[in-house]
């Protein structure tokens, strides 16, 4: 992948050429997780875009596909073990089989990218009842799952046992985050459940999401979870889970210090769903931010950027992702000592980049300006 | 937002105010769309109310885009076997394309495990049998591209079910294969590609020969993977002309070798074509039935001559239109058709002559001695300058076409052969064809695909015909083209901008005229579904639902719904 890069087409003389030969390169990874998280329940993306940003993330050297697959608004996938589940999809033909799913892992372990697929719980899973109403509190109140269904549980060992016949990724991501458990405290076979369990609604929230991690591990993987899960009961968790930071900056530390691994998304600099976040800060968004003991440094396995939905689907998926994501990518790849401290130093060389997407397919967009504009007049592709 | 939008009407002297006003709408849009994500109190997503949207499609259309010029249906499914084989006759260009089209017809994959592999499974039709009753892979305007397609049903018959196309020649079989593929849909249940409401007995041919698009590469370089997409998707569209504006005032990006300073005014080096990539894109263009209409616009919109040649311009500081009064100006107009003619086989060749302005011939002393010695006004040589330089193209075989300011300004002096391109306003091609002139239609305030407040209703009720009543005056209408300009287009959001609104246009071009008159309602579904198509073959098409263009959709939903 390097080698492609120092190749430039001379056009004069017609040939290949390599300049400021010979080159020495020895080359690793700062972190070993350097993912991207990509929506597909908000809109559906069809599997040719899904590639696609593979060989973006190929081309960048992230190599971690956060397939946040299904979420309150549709659920796209088949589970075979609960055929209807996927009666959740928008529509019959937005939906991917379980073949799909392993020709997506195929397609990414070829490309040097492991797939993380993730099945959210108990929030953020209102879609799953359109096919099982019962995993529904009641049918006015649909989320979260209802804890007090064994049934609920069933069908998540069967989800988890279907994912591992496919995602072979030592992890598992199981959500966990904006659980809001109303509809457990106003729904009475559900209060009922929990005052005969004699718990409220928080030590629920932490039955529901220990007793996942479990069977997630017996199918085993090992567990990624949203920080809330570590904010209200980390002590609590399963000590290998590893802690998916999104909030804030101030997490990651805390996570460490408590002897848990951590993955960094925080949402003010590596969201890309917020296009006001330009990519300079992408690139200046550094993991080790308050971590200063080197064991620590140690449980902070990588970092994460994510593409949100809501307002990306098929047509705008690339240019949202590209070229921002690229500057967070070199962020978790180069060492700290070789990271530019002025992100203005590194401009050409991103443009440089960003052009090289583009002859290559990728719709990645300006660097001048946020997220995903269009170019604001007619210029080179470098200046832009 | 007029100005935003802005045509192909781009001096040196606008940039600066077009920046300014740009910059603030961009702002604008960047704010308005953030605080929309701050409004929904979206972080990682809102709690969706109870009910999600289910789409299902409306049994009684049908859903091929464009719409066949004649067709029957039946109500009866039958499947496609995944070991779809093709039967015809030689035809490489053939035998390509249904490798392409099987990889998209077969996109979803039914093989899991061994237990769940229908090995046994009794599909319907095993192969797709291609008759092509000419050899003559000639394709230039006017090309016979109508097909027929035909897939039985069997129902209970011994007969082996096969579908079959029959063509007059590849490029209409190209056409029949498109709708083919756009019959099949992959069922997520019986995870079988099937084929429904057959059986159907298409017969279809297109109302214009000219359906083109119009690709600007100097506002912004293009990469040549761009452009070929592009050309994909056209095919998908049945469009049929890439009307490719190369070169403008910004940048001159394609080689001329026998003059190898021109591409000096390209952005930077590695923003340049080749004449091999040009060629490369012309033979991809062939290759899915697409002729290649190349344009060097004189004597207007040509400031990025002179970075190779400065003599071509009025003088250092006065650099547009190129110097009439040299011939240095007409030889370097002759070297670039004799090598364009090279590399360009199709029979139109565009020679653009829009919006000059003259100003520069006036001031410049040596311009303007040339002008009093052969006793013409600015406009004169306009006309001069117009008419040399299509006597250079009809030298080299080339039918000219000229935007139409050159018609409006001087009419029945134009070469006969002329093709006429209107995009000023509606009204231009009746007159052009009264005057026994060709003509295709592109009028900005329909098909101007940069004009991003131009609904896809636009585009799709604008109809070319529109105030020629005569039957041998409309014969004289070649078409229409949607023009993509690049000002605020490169290759993260060309596509984008494109579709779903080019396919609006094309179903008008294509289509009967009574069939695409009948109102919008059902239109809308049929649009729908063929951007989702469009999105699964990888191409960016944006919402049809938005009120502009290329904008994102505005929250979740299905792709068929927005």
């Amino acid at each position: 992948m390097t080698f492609s890069q120092l190749c430039h087409f001379n056009i004069t003389t017609r040939i290949v050429e390599i300049h400021n030969a010979p080159w020495t390169i020895a080359d690793q990874p700062r972190f070993s997780y350097r993912g991207l998280l990509i929506d597909t329940s908000r809109h559906y993306q069809p599997l040719r875009m899904i590639k696609g940003v593979i060989d973006g993330m190929a081309f960048s050297k992230l190599n971690v596909l956060h397939w946040h697959i299904v979420d309150t608004q549709s659920f796209p996938l088949e589970i075979p073990s609960y055929p209807k589940l996927w009666e959740g999809a928008y529509s019959p033909s937005e939906r991917y089989t379980m073949s799909d799913a392993k020709q997506i892992v195929e397609y990414a372990q070829r490309r040097g990218v492991h797939v993380l697929a993730e099945i959210d719980v108990p929030g953020h899973a209102l879609s799953w009842g359109i096919g099982y109403p019962s995993l529904w509190p009641s049918s006015d109140c649909q989320q979260p799952l209802d804890v007090s269904n064994e049934f609920t549980f069933k069908v998540i060992d069967s989800i988890l046992s279907d994912f591992s016949k496919v995602f072979n990724f030592k992890f598992v991501h199981l959500g966990g985050d904006e659980v809001d458990n109303s509809c457990w405290l106003t729904t009475p076979h559900v209060r009922q459940w929990l005052n005969r369990h004699g718990l409220n609604e928080s030590d629920a929230y932490k039955y529901f999401v220990l007793r996942a991690q479990k069977i997630a591990i017996s199918h085993g993987y090992d567990v990624i979870n949203w920080e809330e899960t570590f904010n209200s009961f980390g002590k609590d968790l399963s000590p290998r889970t590893v802690v998916h930071n999104w909030l804030g900056g101030d997490v990651a530390p805390k996570v460490v210090a408590a002897g848990l691994r951590c993955i960094v998304s925080n949402q003010d600099m590596w969201y890309l769903d917020h296009l006001d976040t330009t990519w300079q800060k992408f690139y200046m968004n550094e993991p080790f931010t308050n971590i200063t003991d080197p064991k620590q440094q140690a449980l902070v396995i990588g970092g994460e950027v994510c593409m949100w939905g809501e307002h990306v689907d098929a047509s705008d998926f690339e240019q949202t992702i590209w070229p921002r994501a690229a500057a967070a990518a070199e962020r978790m790849w180069t060492p700290l000592n070789k990271l530019a401290k002025n992100p203005r130093t590194v401009t050409g060389r991103l443009a440089h980049f960003r052009c090289l997407l583009n002859q290559r397919g990728v719709a990645a967009a300006p660097l001048a300006g946020p997220g995903r504009v269009a170019p604001l007049y007619p210029a080179s592709c470098y200046s832009q | 937002m007029h100005f935003l939008s802005l045509n192909h009407c781009m001096s040196i002297k606008n940039i600066t105010k077009y920046m300014e006003v740009c910059h603030i709408y961009q702002l604008l849009c960047v704010i308005s769309a953030t605080l929309c994500a701050i409004v929904e109190g979206r972080v990682h997503g809102f709690y969706g109310s109870s009910n999600l949207p289910k789409t299902d499609l409306n049994d009684s259309l049908a859903y091929i885009w464009p719409l066949p010029k004649q067709f029957t249906h039946g109500n009866l499914t039958v499947s496609i076997s995944p070991d779809l084989v093709l039967e015809v006759e030689g035809k490489g260009v053939i035998r390509d394309a249904f490798e392409r089209y099987k990889k998209l017809i077969f996109k979803h994959h039914a093989k899991y495990s061994s237990s769940e592999v229908r090995e046994n499974f009794d599909y319907d039709v095993h192969r797709l049998k291609i008759v092509v009753y000419s050899d003559d892979e000639n394709l230039q305007l006017g090309v016979d591209e109508s097909y027929s397609l035909y897939v039985t049903s069997g129902q209970g018959s011994s007969i082996i079910q096969e579908a079959t196309i029959e063509a007059n020649t590849i490029y209409g079989a190209l056409h029949g294969m498109e709708t083919f593929s756009q019959l099949c849909d992959f069922n997520f249940v019986t995870k079988r590609v099937e084929l429904s409401k057959a059986p159907w007995f298409i017969q279809d041919e297109p109302r214009f020969a000219f359906r083109g698009l119009l690709l600007d590469t100097s506002r912004h370089y293009q990469p040549i993977n761009v452009i070929k997409q592009v050309i994909d998707s056209m095919a998908y569209a049945k469009l049929n002309v890439l009307h490719w504006h190369i070169i403008d005032e910004q940048s001159f990006p394609l080689e001329v070798p026998s003059l190898p300073n021109l591409w000096d005014g390209s952005y930077t080096k590695w923003e340049r074509y080749t004449v091999e990539d040009a060629s490369e894109i012309v033979e991809f263009a062939k290759t899915r039935g697409i002729n290649v209409m190349a344009e060097i616009d004189i004597p207007g919109h040509a400031e990025s001559w002179g970075a190779g040649y400065p003599d071509l311009w009025p003088s250092a500081t006065c650099r547009e239109p190129l110097d009439v009064s040299k011939n240095f100006t007409f030889d370097v107009i002759s070297s670039i058709l004799a090598d364009m003619r090279k590399i360009f086989p199709f029979e139109l060749f565009h020679l653009g002559g829009d919006e000059v302005n003259t100003d520069c011939w006036n001031s410049t002393p040596h311009v303007k001695q040339w002008l009093q010695d052969h006793n013409m006004t600015a406009k004169d040589a306009y006309q001069y300058f117009v008419l040399r330089g299509q006597q250079i193209a009809i030298a080299q075989k080339w039918t000219p076409v000229n935007w139409e300011e050159t018609f409006n300004t001087f009419k029945e002096n134009l070469s006969p052969q002329t093709v006429v391109h209107n995009w000023l306003g509606p009204g231009v091609c009746p007159q052009a064809v009264a005057k026994g002139f060709k003509c295709i239609v592109s009028n900005q305030g329909v098909w101007y695909l940069d004009h991003l407040d131009i609904p896809w209703e636009d585009f799709y009720t604008s109809e070319p015909l529109e105030g020629i009543d005569d039957a041998s005056h409309q014969k004289l209408v070649l078409g229409g083209e949607v023009c993509m300009w690049g000002e605020t287009v490169d290759a993260s959001d060309v596509q984008q901008t494109i579709w779903p609104r080019a396919a609006a246009a094309s179903e008008r071009l294509w289509s009967p005229r009574d069939a695409t008159s009948t109102g919008l309602d059902t239109v809308l579904q049929r649009l729908e579904y063929f951007r989702c198509l469009l999105n699964q073959r990888g191409i960016a098409a944006a919402p049809v639902a938005n009120e502009y263009a290329r904008r994102p959709p505005i929250g979740p939903g299905s792709c068929y719904a927005q």
